[in-house]
């Protein structure tokens, strides 16, 4: 039976594609319009789902057609004692199936207690009892999604006292419980060092340590605030608003030295600019990538 | 402290500026000013979503106004679930009793149709059908909302879009009953002022009722005849509906 562009099998579902080991742009708003036309092209693009849970499907579909999309959950709350919210898994898993996206991850946070969602990415004590809750809400995750997700090392600005682990022993603990893979955020190691005292290059080499380089299934770059309080206290926030800082870019080539070449986000959430500028740190990525990719494969 | 009470604590501290327990080791930045940086993220987040959703009522407060009373807002009712462009229940009754909007009676309208004509365009492609008669079905979009308004804030929503002082100041905002109906067109919304039996029909479909439970609805607002006429002409008439007969239904 022949398919002609307009026969329903044209439009079923895409094929999963995977995320080629190049930078791609997070896609927002501001430039749908761009990359629909054509004028803005990226090797894929990367979209927080929970912004195409209504009629932007649509938009999200047509960009789905010509470029591989990976999936970047901020409203899983994988670290909610309560569990997952099992309606809003639910539609995810529906945008998943239309979209087949090369890619899902959330964070390691949580969002939501008592049916009230803080729209934000809240940090949890590295304990026993949180491994736990995180392998438990990981596993029903997965098992909905029928895939493993990547967990992502989130900004911090405090830090408990009775975490018994830190953040790399945790997230690799998590990766041998439930079998997902970690996104390894370089300007969040750059903004959790500052803001809670220590060197970032020795924050990243602990977690790469402990997490298998196999398991790190994405990177993202982005750029952060740098705020003064009132005492003088310098805090970092991450913002996703101004370019990527040297400070981050040399994480990445340290990273992209250790475990070699992986999908690498350009990632602006706020105070988005023209997206040639974005391509032009895309470009600044694979051009760093490739250069840190030969040294691993000579290593 | 188990992991269920240090979040509801957790949440309490960013809603209402609580204080947390000492569970934090002390770092550069102080706990205070670090809690201060998630509760901005949630009521900004919170915020940005209203503004998105309620453009007019942002136009004719002005930013400094709506940041403080959405921001109240968000304090008040959170958001429930992860999709922020949902949030915004309540945030019409909110307004009607936030005292410093006492001076604006209509805003709670305006926000009520921004919302829906929020909602409206994020609302699937497609129609729905109704079977009126043997072989002759109504074909409404899928997303058709009937809003009942006591003021014009359609005509105070069109006058800002069109930023046209002399109209918005010629609107008459003695309070009287503003049937709406509101509706995706192709990647806008659509608002159509209609009569009171005409919003009642297309309100009680939409919602779920038979064909002959929606015309009871209409007649409950005027004589059977001006509802009649009423439905034929803005609903079976309206650019929003099609009437399929015999083998298209």
């Amino acid at each position: 039976m022949s398919r002609t562009p307009d026969s329903p099998a044209a439009h079923a579902r895409p094929v999963p594609v995977p995320i080629p080991l190049q930078a791609g742009i997070g896609l927002r708003f501001p430039h749908h319009q761009a990359v629909l036309c054509g004028e803005a092209k990226a090797a894929w693009f990367e979209v927080h789902p929970e912004n195409y849970l209504d009629a932007a499907v649509e938009v999200l579909e047509r960009v789905r057609a010509d470029r591989p999309v990976s999936l970047h959950a901020t409203g899983l709350s994988l670290g909610s004692f309560e569990g997952v919210d099992e309606d809003h898994l639910s539609r995810i898993a529906d945008l998943a199936a239309r979209i087949e996206p090369g890619l899902i991850s959330d964070h390691l946070s949580w969002s939501v207690t008592g049916g009230t969602y803080l729209p934000d990415l809240l940090p949890v004590p590295c304990t026993d009892e949180v491994l736990d809750v995180f392998a438990r809400n990981v596993d029903r995750v997965q098992a909905v999604l029928k895939r493993p997700i990547l967990v992502e090392n989130p900004s911090a600005y405090l830090a408990y006292a009775d975490s018994a682990m830190e953040e790399g022993e945790f997230l690799a603990a998590l990766v041998a419980r439930s079998g997902c893979g970690v996104l390894l955020d370089v300007n969040n190691v750059a903004v959790s060092a500052a803001n809670l005292g220590g060197d970032a290059g020795t924050r990243l080499a602990a977690l790469m340590d402990r997490v298998p380089a196999a398991a790190i299934g994405e990177i993202h770059l982005a750029g952060h605030a740098v705020r003064t309080l009132e005492d003088g206290t310098m805090v970092r926030i991450d913002d996703h608003g101004s370019p990527i800082g040297a400070e981050v870019w040399s994480l990445f080539e340290t990273a992209i030295r250790r475990i070699g070449a992986r999908p690498t986000l350009i990632e602006w959430d706020t105070a988005i600019p023209p997206f040639a500028a974005l391509a032009r740190e895309a470009a600044m990525a694979d051009l760093l990538m490739a250069a840190g990719e030969e040294h691993h494969a000579a290593a | 402290m188990r992991l269920h009470e240090l979040q509801h604590a957790f949440a309490r501290a960013v809603l209402t500026g609580e204080g947390l327990p000492p569970v934090f080791r002390a770092g550069p930045v102080p706990v205070e000013a670090a809690l201060r940086v998630h509760r901005n993220t949630v009521l900004g987040a919170g915020v940005n979503a209203l503004r998105l959703s309620c453009p007019t009522v942002d136009r004719l407060v002005g930013e400094a106004f709506f940041d403080q009373a959405a921001a109240a807002f968000v304090r008040s009712s959170p958001p429930r679930v992860a999709r922020l462009s949902a949030y915004g229940e309540g945030f019409a009754e909110f307004l009607a009793s936030h005292a410093p909007a006492a001076v604006l009676p209509y805003l709670p309208d305006v926000a009520r149709l921004d919302l829906a004509m929020d909602q409206a365009v994020r609302s699937p492609q497609g129609e729905r059908r109704f079977v009126l008669e043997a072989g002759v079905t109504l074909a409404l979009p899928a997303g058709l909302t009937a809003l009942w308004l006591d003021y014009p804030a359609d005509r105070i929503r069109n006058a800002l879009e069109a930023g046209d002082d002399a109209a918005l100041a010629a609107i008459d905002l003695t309070p009287r009953p503003r049937p709406l109906l509101v509706w995706r067109s192709g990647e806008a919304s659509a608002i159509a002022a209609v009569s009171a039996p005409a919003a009642a029909f297309a309100g009680a479909l939409m919602a779920g009722g038979a064909a002959d439970a929606a015309l009871t609805a209409a007649i409950f607002h005027a004589e059977p005849e001006e509802a009649l006429a009423a439905i034929q002409g803005e609903i079976f008439g309206g650019a929003f509906c099609r009437i399929l007969k015999g083998e298209q239904t």
